[in-house]
């Protein structure tokens, strides 16, 4: 191995790491490190100018090893592995301490968040001594999708994807597409026809020739990798057909909350009491009846239904408090004398032209009550005899302050949208994670919110968490406009820092194989070892830390790197 | 308890002014922008609630709406357009018709028909009076001057059987209003809450009453002064010529011809001056609209103003053919100013806006005591 030679470049950051950090104390300090040949600052160092000073260092000092101490590698570690590719070093030689997020922006004392960054960089050089150079790697990509689910969102990414001339095979597991949104009367809030606007999009994915349907159909097992997956169709009609795709579009939504979970509102038990989708069935016959074949002079409808709630679900579902404005209208033109009642818990008109929609329907002549979701939940009971109503809510209405009941002879419930109980198996199948709410987790909740952590599975519509039809045909579009951009450029890179096994030292034990949250280490019978497939690997490091041998070991992860990091940043004696 | 909440008390409440309070979304900023809202007394937002809600007996027991001046701040900061201002008006347009027992005020703020139906039959029958009545016991029309050269008035209209019917008509008016306000008080002290106001404090308090009658303390609060000023002067004017008319109408409708300095005319300059200078400021801010209080105009704000502009032109008039001798004119005068005078006093001090000579003073006479109510 030639001589390191270590170029050091500590970064103000401006003021954020220069107000704490004193950065010429840190730059004279590790410049005496052995192997350290020279040691910089400058105000930015992920600026052009930045960048600029360490490729010509790179040149002009022979340097093999450059650590920028800096902000966290989650930001700019990319930009200075490119930088130092340009001058001709492997990426991987490079290093960076984090003095930013770690150091300066937590610490109130300077002389200690100055000694600090000196043991972090000096960690760092200890590191970086023993990095070897890795090589990037890429495999080709199968140009057919897999989408699975036939709602809105599977729909309208699959006709993305078809009309660019690429194959799809559209999964469903009920025996129609359009899912929940096919179902509807009306949208808000424009209250334009929901069939109207399904009925094109249909007929258009039936019909299109890139777009193979499969009804009645799930998927238990997906094998392969980005690019190359595959998987064995098990139903009747299609029984062992085998699909190959490069890349899958998860978008199995979601399904209405069981209110009969919330004693109060006496679900099941009052026929009046009835879920929003089940009004959206009525709004289908055409007549607003009560299950006593009349029209009903006091309507309630109650929001967040398992929403907001930590008995339930704490989070919101978004759509319910602008569907329920919705009914309003909908109830308003066809029993214009109706009595409604909007019980509430905080009204959310987020999205476009949904402030509006409330402000208009508040002139829909219809009585708000707010209830706090905190203090007590109203409460359905059975009418006296000598009330001219079938049921009677009581509640503590939040805005007077007052105990109150109101007359009712019908409850809407604004349910919940919660995730799919029965999705285990496509999870595992497609290697994606569930929050604690069993909704798919995204790559990054803001710069990538469609992909996921396993490459070339994406996650859209509800089944990422609760939507309106606008953000899921957003997202559902953007899913399909990211993997035709892996389609066109042919091939797509794959993780280099995976783990490998050392095959005198494994005993077969297997550990690694059921801590691996990519089922990316099979076992090789014959051999009776342990082997990585590096195209699924993320590099993790699950196994290495399990493997009860040291036989599994995660390249730019090793033993001797990590303890020599520990090493340096215990070096220093107080 | 719970308490029942009814969204068909709003086809009510509409028929008093303007009626979408569901634009309010109660983010309370009225509440605190309000210079008179206090703690305990808290409005207008709370008050807007209950008419959301349809809570009537909740809305009648409120003492609130008559400690409302308004100012308009409320309506010019509302995010939502609800205009707090002119709810918390035609509620008290809608408690005027709840505290009267007769149930002509909900009558008279409810349909207009009823309103000018009864001012007209009021004017008829005192035209009726003058024309008929009167002459057919002998008082006649006379063109005969008296010695100074003015209208021989008490033979037209004789001041002793004027002064019986004044007294009359404000005995009537008096007692419809103080039976009102005793049911006020029933509403607001007595059925209200589970507290108990000692008669001791009833007693000690009492003098807030002439206080807020006489100065209006809470008005002057409005961060625009300007209205209490002239509102101050409409009032002082007003209430020297109701107990001039009623008290000394021997003294004031007299035929002679007193001198300018003289304390009756001086009086009676005084308030008629009052009353032109308050009409003017109210007459020219609901024709211009431009100031939230005057933007809304019920039909009964309209022709309160009418009512009262006529009677104190008409009355003007009196004054000027009389002491210049010009007899039919002065007559013609008598008659056109007592005709809107009597059908004023008679709908609108018991029954409509001018109520509120009454019901603002005691409100704020009942909101001291609840302060020192007991919870019993």
């Amino acid at each position: 191995m030639e001589e390191p030679r270590i170029g050091v470049y500590v970064c103000w950051c401006g003021t954020n790491i220069a107000k704490m950090v004193d950065v010429e104390a840190v730059t004279t300090e590790v410049g005496k490190l052995p192997n350290v040949v020279l040691a910089k600052n400058y105000k930015y160092m992920c600026s052009d100018p930045g960048q600029e000073l360490i490729i010509k260092d790179i040149k002009g000092h022979n340097l093999n090893r450059v650590i920028v101490a800096a902000c966290s590698p989650r930001i700019h570690e990319l930009t200075f592995r490119n930088a130092v590719e340009k001058a001709g070093i492997n990426p991987y030689l490079f290093e960076m301490a984090n003095i930013r997020e770690q150091d300066s922006w937590v610490h109130t004392d300077r002389t200690e968040a100055t000694t600090k960054a000196i043991d972090l960089v000096i960690a760092a050089v200890r590191r970086v001594l023993y990095h070897e150079p890795l090589e990037k790697r890429s495999v080709s990509v199968d140009p057919a999708t897999l989408v699975i689910g036939g709602g809105i969102s599977g729909m309208m990414a699959s006709l993305e994807i078809a009309n660019a001339g690429k194959k799809v095979y559209l999964i469903e597991k009920t025996d129609h597409l359009g899912g929940h949104v096919v179902k509807f009367d009306l949208t808000f809030p424009h209250l334009s026809s929901a069939k109207q606007m399904m009925r094109p999009i249909l007929q258009r994915v039936e019909n299109h020739p890139n777009i193979e349907v499969f009804l009645q159909t799930e998927i238990h097992e997906v094998t392969g990798y980005v690019g190359n997956f595959k998987t064995t169709l098990r139903n009747k009609d299609n029984e062992g057909t085998e699909l190959k795709f490069g890349n899958i579009i998860a978008a199995v939504g979601l399904k209405p909350f069981d209110p009969s979970k919330i004693e109060e509102y006496g679900y099941g038990k009052f026929p009046d009491v009835i879920t929003s989708m089940e009004f959206e069935d009525m709004l289908g016959t055409g007549k607003i009846l009560t299950k006593y074949g009349k029209e009903p002079r006091n309507i309630a409808i109650i929001h967040c239904v398992g929403s907001r709630n930590k008995k339930y679900h704490e989070y919101c579902s978004r759509t319910c408090c602008m569907a329920a404005l919705k009914f309003v209208h909908q109830i308003r033109a066809a029993l214009p004398s109706t009595n409604i009642f909007e019980i509430y818990a905080d009204m959310r008109a987020y999205g476009k032209g949904h402030e509006e929609f409330y402000a208009m329907t508040t002139h829909k002549q219809i009585m708000f009550l707010m209830y706090d979701q905190q203090e007590r939940l109203p409460v359905i009971r059975q009418a006296n005899r000598s009330d001219d109503c079938n049921m009677i809510i009581e509640m503590d209405e939040k805005l007077s302050g007052l105990p109150i009941e109101v007359p009712v002879d019908m409850v809407i419930l604004m349910v919940n949208m919660e995730a799919h109980e029965n999705v285990k198996d496509v999870v595992h199948a497609i290697g994606v994670s569930l929050c604690g709410n069993q909704f798919f987790i995204e790559k990054h909740p803001k710069l990538d919110p469609v992909a996921t952590t396993t490459a070339g599975v994406y996650i859209v519509g509800t089944c990422q968490g609760p939507k309106d039809i606008p953000d899921s045909v957003a997202q559902a579009r953007a899913a399909a406009a990211r993997i035709l951009a892996t389609i066109e450029g042919g091939t797509v890179p794959v993780e280099v820092t995976t783990s490998f096994v050392n095959e005198k030292l494994c005993c077969g034990c297997q550990t690694c194989i059921s801590v691996c949250p990519y089922s990316a280490i099979s076992f090789n019978e014959i051999k009776k070892v342990s082997e990585v497939n590096e195209v699924l690997c993320k590099g993790c490091g699950t196994c290495g830390s399990a493997c009860p041998t040291g036989a599994i070991k995660c390249k730019h992860f090793t033993d001797l790197q990590i303890l020599s990091e520990i090493e340096g940043i215990m070096s220093m004696s107080y | 308890m719970s308490i029942r909440v009814n969204p068909e008390l709003r086809n009510q409440l509409i028929q008093y002014g303007i009626g979408d309070w569901n634009a309010c979304y109660h983010c309370g900023t009225c509440t605190a922008m309000c210079p008179l809202s206090e703690e305990g007394f808290l409005f207008p937002r709370k008050k807007i609630r209950l008419m959301q809600m349809g809570l009537e007996a909740q809305l009648e027991s409120s003492v609130e709406p008559w400690l409302c001046y308004y100012c308009g701040d409320c309506t010019k900061t509302c995010p939502r357009d609800a205009n707090p201002g002119e709810l918390m008006m035609s509620l008290r347009r809608y408690l005027t018709s709840r505290y009267d027992w007769t149930g002509l005020s909900k009558k008279f703020y409810t349909s207009e028909t009823w309103e000018i139906g009864f001012i007209l039959f009021f004017a008829v029958m005192v035209v009726l009076s003058f024309l008929v009545i009167l002459p057919s016991f002998g008082f006649r029309f006379t063109t005969e001057l008296t010695a100074q050269g003015g209208v021989k008035v008490n033979s037209f209209a004789p001041i002793h059987i004027v002064e019986k019917f004044d007294w009359t008509m404000a005995i009537i008016v008096a007692s419809l209003l103080i039976s009102n306000i005793l049911r006020m008080y029933y509403k607001i002290i007595w059925k209200s809450g589970q507290e108990k106001v000692s008669l001791f404090v009833h007693i000690r308090e009492f003098w807030l009453l002439i206080f807020n009658f006489a100065v209006q303390p809470k008005f002057s609060k409005c961060d625009d002064k300007n209205y209490w000023i002239s509102h101050w002067f409409l009032m002082s004017g007003y209430t020297i010529m109701f107990i001039v008319i009623v008290v000394y109408l021997p003294w004031f409708q007299t035929e002679k011809i007193l001198p300018i300095y003289n304390l009756q005319r001086l009086l009676g300059y005084y308030a008629t001056f009052g009353l032109l200078f308050g009409l003017l400021v109210a007459i020219i801010g609901r024709a211009r609209r431009e100031d939230v209080k005057f933007r809304f105009s019920h039909v009964s704000d309209w022709l309160f103003l009418f009512m009262l502009t006529s009677t104190v032109v008409t009355g003007i008039l009196i004054h000027i053919f009389r002491i210049n001798g010009m007899a039919y004119a002065t007559y013609i005068a008598y008659i056109a100013h007592m005709a809107v005078l009597v059908p004023m006093i008679l709908i609108e001090v018991p029954f409509s806006k001018w109520s509120h000579l009454a019901y603002r003073p005691f409100a704020v006479y009942f909101t001291q005591l609840k302060k020192y109510a007991i919870p019993r």
